[in-house]
């Protein structure tokens, strides 16, 4: 079945990102396709790559990006959402003049058109806030 | 053709009470995370319709010492069955 | 977005629940919404719970440097979401009455909006 997944929560704020993480890797253990992931709103921190973490915590952001790597996941950043907040791949931040990138390239940086299209084409689209 | 809602959030955010307000027959109910806290108190579920399943996730009760504490109604689940239990409804609404 | 996804339609029910500005929610609904309407999917907007304060008459963000949602909402027709709902026992339980609402609302109540889902392919509620 093909599933994708809506996360609109910031990681550490909420348990919402974690348990999206935990869903995601049992959809793609029990063989089931994930069509993309979809990181809205709060949700586009979990994309961000310029984090430190106390050595005993888990690293969200990081863990997403194994499993987006591992697994080759369409993984989406709202454009929107992730301007306002910061969480920049190189093109974004080379065309405001920011420098930086703060996103991790496993994650792509687009528009709501992405979601939609993950409404139509998925059996199963699940949101986690 | 029946729908399964995850209920995320503690329950003095009266998520459930809204919920039930446009749940149909047949649904089912997942309660996750901070929504767990239903799960102790026959009571908080007495108003779900009988033709409703009543789930919980394991690992969050777990994690909260609540694990114990569930009422009969509710039927324990981990995230492996949480993925099953999409596949069996044809959509998933999300409280939180 | 694929050209294939623009001749699919679908039908998608957005759940607004949450008040205006002092959090997010309500807009991230809209922008979903609109989105999905540029798309051309099939879209119902249900204003439900606290997302009944979303439509009341008279918003003015500029007294707290924010937008209007209100003056957004007024749009919706335009951009292409006809079937607004607004649902009945939610005015009811705070006091709003159908004169104080923006218009274009249907007022509903909850055995339709159950209906609604049920014959929805997505659901987004919050």
């Amino acid at each position: 079945m093909k599933f994708s997944i809506v996360i609109y929560a910031a990681p550490y704020s909420f348990e919402a990102a974690s348990s999206a993480l935990r869903f995601a890797r049992s959809v793609i253990d029990q063989g089931h396709e994930l069509y993309r992931l979809f990181f809205f709103g709060d949700g586009v921190h979990n994309a961000s790559q310029l984090t430190v973490v106390a050595q005993d915590e888990n690293n969200l952001q990081q863990q997403w990006n194994d499993l987006i790597e591992e697994h080759s996941i369409d993984s989406v950043i709202c454009v929107s959402s992730a301007l306002r907040r910061g969480v920049l791949n190189q093109t974004e931040a080379d065309r405001h003049d920011l420098g930086t990138a703060s996103a991790y390239i496993s994650s792509e940086v687009a528009g709501l058109g992405q979601l939609v299209d993950a409404a139509i084409h998925s059996d199963r689209l699940v949101n986690f806030g | 053709m029946s729908c399964l809602h995850t209920i995320s959030k503690s329950p003095d955010t009266q998520l459930l009470e809204s919920c039930l307000k446009i749940i149909a027959d047949g649904d089912a109910i997942l309660f996750t995370e901070d929504g767990t806290y239903y799960t102790n108190s026959a009571r908080k579920l007495e108003a779900i319709d009988k033709t409703c399943k009543i789930y919980g996730l394991r690992e969050d009760m777990l994690a909260r010492a609540i694990l114990t504490k569930a009422a009969d109604s509710v039927e324990l689940i981990d995230t492996a069955r949480f993925v099953k239990l999409c596949c069996d409804h044809d959509k998933i609404v999300s409280w939180f | 977005m694929t050209e294939n996804s623009k001749s699919q339609k679908s039908r998608i029910t957005f759940i607004s629940r949450a008040a205006p500005y002092g959090q997010n929610k309500a807009n991230l609904c809209l922008d979903m919404a609109l989105a999905s309407a540029v798309f051309e999917q099939d879209v119902n907007y249900i204003f439900f719970g606290d997302g009944v304060y979303q439509i009341l008459k008279g918003q003015d963000g500029s007294a707290i440097e924010s937008k209007t949602l209100g003056n957004a909402l007024e749009t919706l027709e335009l951009y292409g979401i006809e079937k607004t709902y607004a649902d009945r026992q939610s005015l009811e339980e705070r006091d709003i009455s159908e004169s104080e609402l923006l218009s274009g609302m249907q007022i509903v109540n909850g055995e339709s909006i159950a209906q609604m889902i049920e014959s929805s392919d997505t659901v987004f509620n919050l």
